[in-house]
């Protein structure tokens, strides 16, 4: 075996990311991992890569134990990683971004004779036509996609780790890196391919491991299963956690969107969403779930179709006019786009809606502590001390505190992307408690999960989302998780 | 069930360190700083604690304190600095006078304050929507600020005629406070006031602190970077304007110096150039600390180079022990 991991255990705070996974990869070998957002696969690459030290289990390669102590060690090792985001340096030529890190030299000089037939034979083992010389920036991120997996290639590996590595190519690029790791792993080189593309990892793998909630399910070879079988192996889980929705009536539509397209992210989007409703938005990461809602929300602009908020058009151009019109957006990401940190418990919650809290141009501090302790103990915010900085909470309590500077907002339309991404159980279950309380209020709810039983829990309604276009609505009497992740992965409706 | 992303978002408590060990530095460390320099001062020199060598401190922190009102709000919102300072100051004063024989003082001094706010206002469009480096924009219309001043009044020393203002501004009140420091005392209560009780002074923490957290919350993100410019140009017009008539005398370089000072303050008030964190009352306790340091070394006779190297060793102290303390509790 190449590669041989066993027993690999790792745990963040709060959280057991992963236990006892085993994985073993041949020379030449295409070996995919598949899993839900979050099952643990980056973590798993992660230790391979040596950013993260395993709690627990032991790494062989060419069966040799070794220790993989910082990302340096992994590369010695002859493992190499492709992100879904580029590394590469959009100024330099194809040549220099290859051999960037080993740039041959001559009596001191860049030797660039040397550099640029390096790079010439590597891309052309490889079978792409990219010439060395171009300038990197003039490439189109596929051809740049090829250019990062040459520059791994160059350096000799043993194992090549593919994130996600198709999430921005077109079908026929897509059959063009495959070419190239075919290429790379009739030389020897075992590849990791990491993706949520089942039908991609059929066609490109010899063998699949299904990671769920941190555990190793399953490995195959891949003949020996199908897209649903392994839809199934992903999401076949016990619920551990029930949440509730409460039945409320359902009341006429307060948001209808109709043929909305944010360039690059989504085309002709239309959904509605009612009163009292909670309507689930289901898609893989990277399917336009977020931009969808943050150009109804006024963060991103749309360039077609129109926004309607009960039955009225409007156009909302930024957050402002999005208050405004009765929508609140609470964000995916936290810590970037939700939380003030340097700033106390009162001071976010109020952040929204400071303008309806003056009076002569002063904030009524009177008011703002109530309204502050009012939402705190409302969401269960602990500790419910107003004046503590918000980075000294939890990430639950945070994310609780981000909730409620939009409920003091007063939203017709409450939109939430991730609401409960890294939070743990307890902050999780009070989160599901409040927007169903919300929703028996009569507030319209969107919510984006990428955890399927929260959004088949919480849901009225699914929408999902697939490559930027809705592709199913589903009923809550028809949800199942795997017609969910079968849309979500670009199945037909069936 | 829940699971963390690895990548990073699901990771917050590590900033739990970071503000409490930022907070308990800029909290503690100020007033005994400042208590220290006393007992050190009252044990070199028996001028130091005298009614009127204090005073004289106070005097001296005046007009360097109108800025440093400004200065904070620059700091907080995350806008670097602001080095237009030494033309605002400029402008404002040689106005004042220059207009003064045609338009009366009062007059004239308003159209100081006003030319200088109009300078702020070009920084802050050009850092709040055009998105120019602060150090650069504010470098680029200072020179320009300048060189209009240095046109106005042929580059040499304008004089001023109104003695009775002179008197005025130099006159001590309610049992010997002079009207400078009143003055000064005055705008920093209101920049504090503006700082802590109004949506402006809440939206310059936000956004100081998390601009795309505050943009996602609708706050005005350029608006409120601009506004800390255009208010650090006012200020630096009406310190040009105060100074003007204090001395009846202004050069196109009297503002020189005041930036550096200001920063100086601003920084060892510990203020982070990071954003997000201080306040005005710390910002003016730099500034005493600042002012009382340099009152010593005045006492004991250090000379000016001196002087200058312990300003300069300061700021370069204190941003890297700021950087250092919130790099050691926040992002690895």
């Amino acid at each position: 075996m190449a590669l041989t991991m066993t027993g690999i255990g790792k745990s963040f705070p709060g959280v057991r990311a992963l236990s006892e996974v085993d994985l073993e990869v041949a020379a030449g070998e295409v070996h995919a991992i598949v899993g839900e957002n979050g099952a643990g696969k980056s973590t798993l690459m992660k230790i391979l890569a040596g950013v993260y030290q395993p709690d627990a289990g032991s790494i062989h390669i060419d069966g040799v134990k070794v220790s993989l102590q910082n990302p340096l060690d992994a590369k010695h090792l002859g493992i190499r990683m492709v992100y879904q985001e580029l590394n590469l340096v959009p100024d330099l030529s194809v040549a220099e971004n290859i051999a960037l890190g080993r740039i041959p030299k001559k009596g001191g000089f860049v030797d660039r004779a040397q550099m640029h037939s390096d790079a010439q034979r590597v891309l052309s083992e490889l079978q792409t036509k990219i010439s060395p010389s171009t300038t990197l920036g003039d490439l189109t991120v596929s051809q740049q996609q090829l250019v990062e997996i040459a520059k791994a290639y160059a350096s000799d590996p043993k194992i090549i780790v593919l994130d996600e590595p198709t999430s921005s190519l077109s079908e026929h690029e897509t059959q063009a890196l495959f070419q190239v790791i075919r290429r790379m792993s009739a030389g020897g080189i075992s590849v990791i391919y990491i993706s949520h593309r089942l039908r991609e990892v059929m066609d490109i793998a010899d063998v699949v491991t299904v990671i769920r909630d941190g555990q190793r399910i399953d490995t195959q070879k891949i003949e020996g299963v199908t897209v649903e079988k392994m839809i199934s192996l992903m999401v076949g889980r016990q619920l551990a956690e029930v949440f509730p929705k409460r039945t409320v009536p359902i009341g006429e539509t307060i948001l209808e969107v109709r043929n909305v397209c944010v360039p690059g992210s989504c085309e002709d989007i239309n959904f509605t969403v009612r009163s009292g409703e909670i309507v689930g938005l289901a898609g893989l990461v990277g399917a336009g779930r977020t931009e969808v809602a943050q150009a109804i929300f006024g963060l991103k602009s749309y360039s077609r179709g129109k926004v309607f908020v009960n039955g009225l058009p409007t156009r909302i151009t930024s957050p402002r006019k999005g208050i405004k019109a009765g929508i609140a957006y609470v964000p995916e990401d936290r810590k970037n786009d939700g939380i003030i940190p340097s700033q106390s418990i009162r001071n976010n919650i109020s952040l929204a809606v400071l303008p309806s809290l003056q009076r002569l141009g002063f904030i009524r501090g009177r008011r703002e502590k109530e309204l502050a302790q009012a939402k705190a103990i409302e969401l269960n915010v602990s500790p419910p001390i107003i004046d503590r900085l918000v980075s000294t909470l939890s990430g639950g309590n945070q994310q609780k505190v981000v909730l409620a500077k939009w409920l003091a907002a007063k939203p017709a339309v409450l939109i939430l992307d991730e609401p409960t991404r890294g939070v743990d159980v307890g902050a999780k279950a009070d989160i599901h408690t409040i927007i169903g309380q919300l929703a028996a209020q009569g507030v319209g709810v969107l919510m984006i999960s990428s955890e399927l039983p929260e959004i088949l829990a919480v849901s009225d309604r699914i929408y999902v989302l697939h490559e930027g276009r809705i592709i199913e609505e589903i009923s809550r009497a028809d949800a199942s998780e795997q017609r969910v992740m079968h849309a979500a992965t670009g199945g037909d409706s069936s | 069930m829940t699971k963390v992303k690895p990548s990073g978002s699901g990771m917050a408590p590590r900033v739990v360190v970071q503000s409490r060990r930022s907070n308990l530095g800029g909290w503690i460390g100020l007033p005994a700083g400042v208590l220290l320099l006393v007992v050190v001062g009252t044990l070199l020199s028996d001028k130091f604690l005298s009614i009127s060598n204090l005073t004289n401190v106070l005097i001296s922190m005046s007009i360097v304190g109108l800025i440093v009102v400004g200065m904070t709000f620059v700091f907080i919102s995350r806008g670097l600095a602001d080095l237009s300072v030494p033309a605002t100051v400029g402008i404002g004063g040689i106005l004042v006078l220059g207009l003064q024989p045609s338009l009366g003082s009062l007059i004239a001094g308003i159209v100081g304050v006003l030319a200088a706010s109009v300078a702020g206002l070009v920084n802050g469009v050009l850092i709040g929507w055009f998105k120019v480096n602060p150090v650069i924009a504010t470098l680029a219309v200072g020179s320009i600020v300048l060189g209009a001043a240095q046109a106005f009044v042929g580059g040499v020393i304008v004089y001023g005629t109104d003695s009775e203002t002179q008197d005025l501004i130099n006159s001590r009140i309610l049992g010997g406070i002079p009207v400078i420091v009143i003055i000064f005392l005055t705008v920093a209560l209101l920049g504090h006031i503006l700082l802590s009780r109004t949506a402006i002074g809440r939206y310059t923490y936000a956004v100081g602190s998390n601009p795309s957290a505050s943009e996602a919350s609708a706050a005005p993100v350029k608006f409120t970077r601009a506004f800390a410019f255009l208010l650090t140009g006012a200020l630096g017009g009406f310190a040009g304007v105060i100074l003007g008539l204090s001395l009846q005398t202004a050069r196109p370089i009297m503002g020189i110096g005041y930036e550096f000072d200001a920063i100086t303050a601003v920084v060892v008030g510990g203020v982070s150039l990071l954003g997000g964190v201080g306040s005005i009352p710390r910002a003016m306790g730099g500034l005493l600390f600042v002012q009382l340091l340099t009152n010593i070394m005045v006492l004991q006779g250090v000379p000016s180079p001196v002087q200058g190297i312990a300003k300069g060793a300061m700021i370069a102290g204190a941003v890297a022990l700021d950087v250092y303390l919130r790099r050691r509790g926040g992002a690895q």
